[in-house]
């Protein structure tokens, strides 16, 4: 082995080594520094500029052009996430437990492999995707039903994988028991099996949450954006959404669309971390 | 507790619609350019009317052109009328001119910012071309007789996004500079000469920011950043317009230009205000159009398109001098008024 | 009427992932194919992009019309794309393994679990909001002390002398890319350095090494694989990465970047910039092209993941066949 080729008795080559090492650990954790300063910093400036432009009002007044609240934008990301969801929770998790419990089938493997990859399309290019087919493809125009399918697209793959891992990590005695038990598979599967793994499941399923809150690209061509509150309907009618209004609102030539800007910055920011916050709990507790 | 407040959310949002069934909701979408004007018109016309609903979004005017067309907005803005092979596909659209906008050509020298340097299209596009690389280059300095010009190296600032901006720029150069417009032509994304230490940058913000940080640069942008740019201390050009005048953007010097044009602007407006005849007139300004099909899917959102538009157009509305003068844009000269009041009448 | 299989359903469900793909390539593919058709193979080599003149009357080349003069070379946003993210990998894979190897050995307890979340919160951080910090503070930082200082250290290698910019640009984005980078590689990274044998620790301690050679002897060697695998999926984000590189690259059009401080263009954030312009085209070729875009970028990260993925996979089997 190397080791000992190089390992040399005499002390000044043990501190030669020593030396090594300390740099070593200097580097280390000089990198760990070079990475938190910026997050430290970014989340500083967003606070501070963001909390400058908080007000109460922002929750409860949609957007008047370039000042107003984020009242439309709040609740349309909401909104976008809720629909998000619903299409990717049953999909995503369904097909989950399909790969979890048939693992050596071919199909599980195709299933599997498919959703890794997926995790890997640029986002835009799914907005794109989303733009062509039901935007102007389906007649749809800019809509909630649009952006939220899009989204769907995006984290059914992270909630599928997810929800693989939670249902591996029961232990099969668990389910030989409640086969022994004369339980069908049907009942193993989601009354015994699934509720163990719900808190793992639960976590794949804020990750997308915290996906879909932060996601700008593929909502642009699809969802649009609306000044209003949303109006009930599905398609035919544009919804608002807080990355939105970072993106545009920062390019305006205006010092009352900057503020919104960076208020929606640290709204969105302040979800991801209670998204984050309510996923550690739910690890925790298991 | 999630499930009880998401059935709040959505009995209050339910509660909201059905209160606004009898709204009509309009869509603008386009041109960056018009954005800000739009975002200060909706809000006082919503509240004169509040049965209308307007959303506006900055999406640039391609977009706003084709989904005006596509049918998912009902006001596309464009700082660009629409081409020939456009409206022969689509002979229902109609471009209505709602203001005029201009431009500025900015410079960032140190010394001379304070100063207004002379620049026309030739030597503009020479820079933007690559042939003409340093301030002090006879054709900058024939210009600028008593100007001592640095022998820095030029540093031509483009927009990287599709835009209005550029399409008047790219005008300005075409119709003064044969060679330019042979070369490169115009559009909204035009395909820049490649020139070393050439920068790009994104949107207006992004136009003022680096020509602040580089010494030595050139950039044109929309008079709606008049402010910024000037905030950012930067210098701002007179231009050489047709007949060989120097001019600064003002008021008058726009409005000259619009006036030269009024007799030539057809019945559909589609044309160029782009080196305009006339002693007093700005070379690069343009129409700032809404992009509207005649055919709309219900008398009601007719009704409210034509309302809202006849608004805009009104010196007691939208052209009244406190929202033009925040973008420091010039209201339309009552003959352009009164043929957009003609195509507005045509939406039905 | 029998109720139908369990396993069925599900198959019938976990179905919609391989179709949601294949729909995605499908619809993408046809949308895009006339472009192919008209563009050819130069397509990745050509350098200009050109809308050609919207103005005057469509023309027909090649049984397509299209506008005067319109042609369509995207090696600028391919040479952007791989360029960024490859400035984002040399930068986050060894501060990766100095997170991953600073965490796993260097702290324990509440000090790791604070700096593990750190970590995590950096990959929860949106898109957009790099973008938003990178544009207010990262963009001055570099044209005013990152880049001439790294022109003053660094300037007698070509790719750092020259002009610093407005710090629009490659340097930029591939500082923003890292960031967002990092978090992928150090956390694959961390959870394998915590699984590696303590067997294999503890042989290379009773050798007489130190604290430290184990970790670079022993601990980082065995996680090799992993290492690569990890940084291939940091790839892959880096490559289709759009808001925060759109904010911060400049765009470049028509020229390949001469230095590090260079504008570029990513072929992501082309294709979401220049969707505006395309759609001005009244032929629809633009939009065409600008969806051939999205093609290879769909096609390049298939193969990018692809290639991860395996040796992830390869990894996975054969520590399993060891210890299992």
């Amino acid at each position: 082995m190397s080791l000992t080729a190089r390992r040399s008795p005499t002390p000044r080559g043990l501190r030669r080594r020593r030396l090594r090492g300390q740099i070593g650990w200097t580097l280390s954790g000089l990198s760990v520094l070079l990475v938190a300063f910026p997050l430290i910093d970014l989340l500083a400036v967003i606070v501070e500029k963001g909390l400058r432009a908080l007000s109460p009002t922002l929750f409860t007044q949609v957007t008047n052009g370039i000042s107003g609240g984020l009242w439309n934008a709040i609740q349309g990301t909401l909104l976008l996430v809720v629909g998000a969801l619903v299409f990717a929770v049953p999909i995503g998790v369904l097909s989950g437990i399909y790969v979890a419990e048939w693992p050596r089938s071919r199909f599980a493997g195709l299933v599997r492999f498919v959703a890794d990859v997926m995790t890997g399309i640029p986002s835009v290019v799914l907005g794109y995707f989303g733009y062509i087919t039901m935007v102007i493809g389906l007649g749809w125009q800019f809509s909630l039903l649009a952006g939220a399918i899009t989204l769907a697209l995006m984290v059914i793959p992270y909630i599928a994988r997810t929800t693989e891992l939670a249902m591996l990590n029961i232990g099969h005695d668990i389910r030989e028991a409640g086969s022994a038990l004369g339980l069908s598979q049907g009942t193993v599967i989601f009354r015994v099996v699934l509720p163990g793994a719900l808190s793992g499941v639960l976590s794949g399923i804020m990750l997308a949450v915290a996906i879909s809150v932060g996601e700008t690209a593929p909502l642009i061509y699809t969802a649009g954006w609306s000044n209003y509150a949303w109006n009930g309907s599905l398609v035919h009618a544009p919804v608002g959404y807080l990355t939105y209004v970072i993106w545009t609102f920062i390019n305006q030539p205006f010092a009352s669309a900057h503020a919104l800007a960076f208020a929606a910055a640290l709204l969105v920011i302040a979800l991801v971390l209670l998204v984050n916050a309510i996923t550690r709990t739910l690890l925790q507790r298991r | 507790m999630k499930n009880s407040r998401l059935i709040l959310i959505a009995s209050l949002s339910l509660a909201a619609a059905s209160a606004q069934a009898a709204k009509v909701s309009l869509l603008e979408t386009g041109s960056t350019l018009l954005y800000p004007l739009f975002n200060l018109w909706v809000p006082v016309y919503t509240h004169l009317h509040p049965n209308v609903q307007i959303t506006t979004q900055g999406t640039g005017s391609g977009t706003g052109i084709a989904e005006a067309i596509s049918g998912v907005a009902q006001i596309g803005a464009s700082d660009a009328y629409m081409s020939d092979a456009q409206i022969k596909q689509n002979p229902n659209i109609v471009n209505i001119p709602l203001a005029i906008s201009a431009q500025n050509i900015n410079y960032n020298i140190p010394g001379l910012n304070k100063i207004h340097l002379k620049l026309n299209g030739p030597v503009l596009a020479g820079i933007y071309g690559g042939q003409i690389t340093r301030w002090n280059d006879p054709k900058i300095a024939k210009l600028n007789p008593g100007v001592k010009l640095p022998a820095h190296k030029i540093i031509p600032i483009h927009r990287t996004d599709g835009s209005g901006d550029t399409f008047i720029f790219s005008q300005y150069l075409s119709f003064s500079t044969p060679s330019w417009n042979n070369q490169v032509g115009y559009g909204t994304t035009i395909s820049w000469p490649a020139v070393q230490g050439g920068l790009g940058a994104e949107g207006n913000p992004g136009m003022v920011q680096a020509s602040q940080q580089n010494p030595y640069s050139v950039a044109y942008i929309g008079v709606s950043f008049t402010k910024q740019a000037d905030q950012a201390g930067l210098g701002t050009a007179m231009i050489e317009n047709r007949a060989g005048r120097f001019l600064l953007p003002s008021a008058t010097t726009i409005g000259a230009a619009a006036a030269q044009l009024v007799n030539k602007t057809p019945v559909d407006e589609r044309i160029s205000l782009v080196f305009a005849p006339g002693a007093s007139s700005y070379p690069i300004i343009n129409y700032e159009y809404a992009i509207i099909n005649k055919n709309q899917a219900s008398p009601a959102v007719a009704q409210a398109l034509r309302a809202f538009l006849t608004w805009a157009l009104s010196r007691q509305g939208g052209n009244a001098p406190r929202f033009l003068n925040a973008v420091h844009f010039i209201a339309l000269p009552t003959r352009i008024a009164q043929l957009s009041s003609k195509q507005i009448a045509e939406i039905h | 009427m029998k109720f139908p299989r369990v396993q069925t359903v599900l198959t019938v469900i976990a179905a919609v992932i391989p179709l949601a793909l294949l729909a995605i390539l499908l619809f993408l593919g046809s949308y895009a194919w006339p472009a192919i058709r008209f563009n050819g193979l130069g397509f990745l080599f050509k350098l200009t992009w050109n809308l050609g003149n919207l103005y005057a009357n469509p023309v027909t080349v090649a049984g397509q019309v299209v506008p005067r003069g319109a042609q369509y070379g995207i090696l600028v946003f391919i040479a952007g794309t791989l360029l960024s993210s490859a400035i984002a990998l040399l930068l986050a894979v060894p501060l990766s393994i100095g997170i991953a190897v600073f965490l796993t050995e260097a702290v324990g307890g509440t000090l790791r679990e604070l700096l593990s979340f750190v970590v995590e919160l950096l990959a929860g951080v949106p898109s957009v909001v790099y973008g938003l910090w990178g544009y207010a503070v990262l963009i001055p930082l570099v044209a005013h002390q990152i880049g001439p200082f790294l022109r003053s250290a660094l300037g007698f290698l070509p790719v750092f002398a020259g002009s610093v910019g407005s710090g629009y640009g490659l340097l930029t984005a591939g500082l923003v890319l890292a960031l967002m980078v990092v978090p992928i590689i150090a956390s694959t990274l961390r959870d394998a350095l915590l699984h590696v044998p303590i067997p294999l620790k503890e042989g290379a301690y009773a050798l007489g090494a130190t604290h430290h050679e184990v970790v670079r002897e022993v601990m980082l060697p065995a996680v090799r694989s992993n290492l690569v695998a990890a940084s291939i999926l940091g790839l892959g984000r880096a490559l289709g990465e759009t808001m925060a590189v759109l904010m911060v690259s400049g765009g470049a059009l028509n020229y390949l970047p001469h230095n590090i401080y260079s504008p570029v263009t990513t072929m992501a954030a082309f294709i979401l910039s220049q969707l505006d312009s395309a759609l001005t085209d009244p032929t629809g070729m633009a939009v065409r092209s600008l969806a051939e875009i999205a093609v290879v970028l769909f096609l390049i990260s298939l193969l990018v993941n692809l290639v991860a993925r395996l040796l992830i996979w390869q990894t996975e089997r054969r520590s399993r066949v060891a210890h299992g």
